[in-house]
């Protein structure tokens, strides 16, 4: 070797790995992972479980039932699976589907979202006109006119013990059903930007508002503080750095589980540990789309809706799902690594395929309970099991 | 050949090394337009993602629907203010001109025979009332819609038209924001504010050599905006504004803001807000002896503007999105027709509101009745590029954004003269202007 270069070339080239290592240093050092030592918050530990693989998929439409193809949301209730659509709310219940429209008593068929209270069992239906507590066989109405609420069109509810959340084009609102009183929240009284909010979450005793404009808004239900979190670099063509806040101010969707708050947007993904912000793109991780339509975390796995795909990941690695274009099949992509330059060894990415895959690319909301998962596409509604 | 050696080696190392696939996203072209010398964070460090670079597609499913075959009409929505709102005036003659559109449409025959009928939503009602009227307009089944100018409601409406799957052609919000929401169901056909501003700080520092620039704007969502844009861009070309003062939409008397930018004895002035706020400001700027030259915001071109200052307007400068003076044989047409029918002189508003509804009818009957495949052709980027309306010629960025070149506009003798606004070269520098005024 050493015949082979000459001293000073071996002198040059010493420099140059020099120069390497420091750049790599650099590299490295800029991304703080959130469970380096001194990571003060819960941080999801080596030795996670497998990402869960889902597969068996079952798909309905219209001809089985359903009372639109185009599905908005989908929530599991015990034995029961709501789905919202376009022309009304579907009820799964004993394998057949049952619809409710405005004929019996829905505010508007355009159902956006639903949530059943774990208090009372009572079902919290969001829709194109109005929000609706379904309550011992009836419907119980709530609009901007015969109620606080902010706005007719209910992008997001959750339940959150005694009480209710709506994310609005007007504004956050907030439903104590003790009291029966709503507060709303828009640029006025909270540190939104803007009035208009499209997703809400609840964990850790905290709201969290996804307000459009404004980022992640951050409501502390003890204390009534809020705190917003924004992307530092406050230019909307660009994301100067993945990793030092949220990855865009127009945010879609909030989800916490596991000690993680994962926020969605049209622009890619994040996850907040409390301290340190990361971000997930198309092109440096497995993510199907930075088009993000929805998001729910389960423990410490999230559910992430695009508009190419199913994406689910722990932070650690993968698994997407996608129908193929030509037929009724598709695949399962699985990455063993959460980001391309995190420290997982030998990177791999494997294809299952899938016989029949989801029903639609398009996805818009999804539930997992007992190991069963349930997809609204824009063209149907999937069912998955947990693949052992 | 020891050089050789040593890029040979560091060549190598940079291929190994995982992390390298980390770095900036290459950029292809400044979005908006930007000169290199504005564009965010440029002169430092490459960003880690550029959005806008590239169309974002619809993926849903929709494009296999049938046209119904009991239709007796052809609905297209309209938003606008007409009602309850100062933009009022601005909202009736959008509507005017996005109804000549229709009339002319009809009278060479509708959709293939059947007559288009238009939708009509007022914006300014209940709370977010925008969303709600996008919601009807889903009930009423319009094929798309033109809206509007408020940026909040055109927000607010946007998003709703994602959800239903319904085109919104914006006509008349020239917020940058609302196509950099990345929402792939609308296209503007008005210039946004970016390209305004742009404009501006090449004219007011560069040009005219100015570098001490008061700012008095509007509180509303739509001076906010331009300020940020405005005073970074000032900033990266090494002057931000010295000072900023604001005042609410329908106030009358901006004396205390006035008195404290006297104070900052400033080379010119920069006024953001309507028409008829911005003609008061320059009365009362005027009266307590500011005498700097007067820079504004494209809502000043405007004859109330005109007729509140009076000759305090002269040498007024400002940009606008398209000439209303403009000897172009379609546009003087549609003058004619316009005033023939309305008994008026269009606005900004009632111009691009006729090329917007006529960028519609056009989309729809090329690909019949179907929300998502009159967004596939409105957002080719093929089809309509170059469309010519009465406006100009439709030139559509990556995220459906207008990006034609624009003009400036100065009173001169009692009226404003147009002209096209200089390519930007933000490299180009003025002598620098300073003096006690």
């Amino acid at each position: 070797m050493r015949k082979l270069i000459g001293r000073s070339q071996r002198k040059y080239s010493a420099i140059a790995v020099i120069v390497f290592g420091i750049s790599s240093f650099g590299f490295t050092g800029l991304d703080k992972h959130p469970d380096s030592k001194d990571s003060k918050v819960k941080v999801i530990k080596d030795e996670v479980k497998p990402m869960p693989v889902y597969g068996h998929w079952r798909n309905f439409t219209t001809k089985d039932g359903l009372p639109s193809d185009k599905a908005y949301c989908v929530r599991i209730d015990g034995d029961r699976v709501l789905a919202g659509t376009h022309d009304g709310l579907a009820v799964y219940e004993n394998g057949k589907w049952k619809t409710y429209t405005t004929k019996d008593g829905l505010p508007h068929n355009g159902i956006v979202s639903i949530d059943v209270s774990e208090l009372t069992g009572d079902v919290w239906i969001g829709t194109l006109g109005g929000l609706s507590r379904w309550s011992g066989g009836k419907f119980e109405n709530f609009s901007q006119l015969n109620s606080g609420m902010p706005n007719d069109l209910v992008y997001c509810v959750i339940c959150d013990g005694k009480d209710v959340w709506v994310a609005t084009g007007g504004g956050a609102g907030h439903y104590d059903t003790y009291t029966k009183e709503w507060e709303i929240f828009t640029e006025k009284n909270a540190p939104m930007h803007e009035p208009w909010t499209y997703g809400v979450s609840a964990g850790d005793g905290k709201i969290y508002i996804a307000a459009w404009g404004g980022g992640v808004i951050e409501y502390t239900t003890k204390t009534k503080k809020f705190k917003d979190y924004t992307d530092p670099d406050g230019e909307m063509e660009i994301d100067l750095l993945p990793d030092d806040g949220p990855v865009h101010d127009i945010t879609t969707g909030t989800t916490w589980g596991d000690g993680y708050l994962w926020v969605s947007s049209y622009f890619g993904l994040c996850s907040y540990d409390g301290a340190h912000w990361k971000g997930y793109f198309d092109h440096d991780s497995g993510l199907a789309s930075n088009f993000i339509n929805f998001v729910r975390a389960k423990g410490p796995v999230v559910f992430i809706c695009s508009d190419k795909g199913l994406s689910t990941t722990n932070g650690k690695s993968w698994v997407t799902y996608k129908k193929n274009d030509n037929n009724s099949d598709g695949m399962a992509i699985v990455k063993n690594y959460g980001r391309i330059d995190d420290s997982t060894p030998n990177k791999t990415t494997k294809e299952i395929p899938m016989s029949p895959s989801i029903s639609h690319n398009f996805i818009i909301g999804v539930d997992e309970d007992k190991d069963v998962l349930w997809v609204a596409t824009s063209s149907g509604i999937s069912r998955g099991e947990l693949l052992k | 050949m020891k050089t050789r050696y040593f890029l040979l080696t560091v060549l190598i190392l940079l291929i190994l090394n995982p992390n390298s696939k980390l770095s900036a996203q290459e950029k292809q072209q400044n979005y908006g337009k930007a000169p290199d010398e504005i564009f965010p964070y440029d002169k430092f460090v490459k960003p880690y993602k550029y959005h806008f670079l590239v169309p974002l597609q619809f993926y849903g499913a929709g494009r296999e629907k049938l046209a119904p075959k009991d239709l007796t009409e052809v609905r297209v929505g309209f938003l606008g203010p007409l009602s309850g709102s100062v933009m009022v005036p601005q909202g009736k003659q959008m509507l005017q001109g996005a109804t000549l559109a229709m009339e002319e449409a009809n009278k060479n025959g509708g959709y293939k025979g059947l007559p288009y009928k238009l939708m009509i939503h007022n914006d300014v009602g209940l709370w977010g009332a925008a969303a709600n009227e996008v919601v009807k307009m889903d009930d009423e089944k319009v094929w798309a819609f033109v809206g509007s100018i408020d940026d909040i409601v055109s927000h607010v409406a946007l998003r709703a038209a994602l959800k239903l799957e319904i085109f919104m052609v914006c006509t008349g919000d020239p917020d940058p924001t609302f196509t950099e929401t990345n929402i792939p169901w609308t296209l503007r056909v008005i210039s946004d504010d970016r390209q305004g501003i742009y404009s501006l700080v090449h004219q007011i520092y560069l040009k005219d050599g100015h570098s001490r620039i008061a700012v008095i704007r509007t509180g509303a969502r739509y001076g906010r905006v331009a300020f940020k844009i405005f005073s970074e861009n000032a900033t990266r070309v090494g002057h931000p504004p010295v000072i900023e003062e604001r005042f609410t939409d329908g106030e009358t008397d901006f004396k205390t803001q006035l008195e404290r930018i006297m104070v900052t004895n400033p080379d010119a002035i920069l006024v953001w807000g309507n028409a008829k706020e911005s003609a008061l400001i320059l009365q009362q700027m005027r009266a307590i002896g500011l005498k700097q030259p007067v820079y504004g915001s494209d809502r000043m071109v405007n004859p109330e503007f005109l007729k509140i200052a009076g000759n305090l307007a002269e040498g007024v400068v400002t940009t606008c999105q398209y000439n209303p003076e403009s000897d172009n044989s379609k546009y003087k047409a549609f003058k004619t027709n316009y005033m023939k029918r309305f008994n008026e002189e269009p606005d900004v508003f009632a111009a691009h509101a006729y090329d917007g509804m006529n960028l519609l009818i056009s989309a729809i009957n090329k690909v019949g009745l179907n929300r998502v495949l009159i967004r596939d052709i409105l957002t080719d980027r093929k089809t309509f590029q170059g469309f010519q309306g009465v406006t100009g010629k439709i030139v559509l960025d990556q995220s459906w954004n207008e990006i034609r070149d624009i003009f400036m506009a100065k009173v001169e003798n009692g009226k404003f003269a147009f002209m096209p606004a200089p390519p930007l070269d933000m490299k180009e520098r003025a002598t620098i202007k300073t003096g006690t005024y």
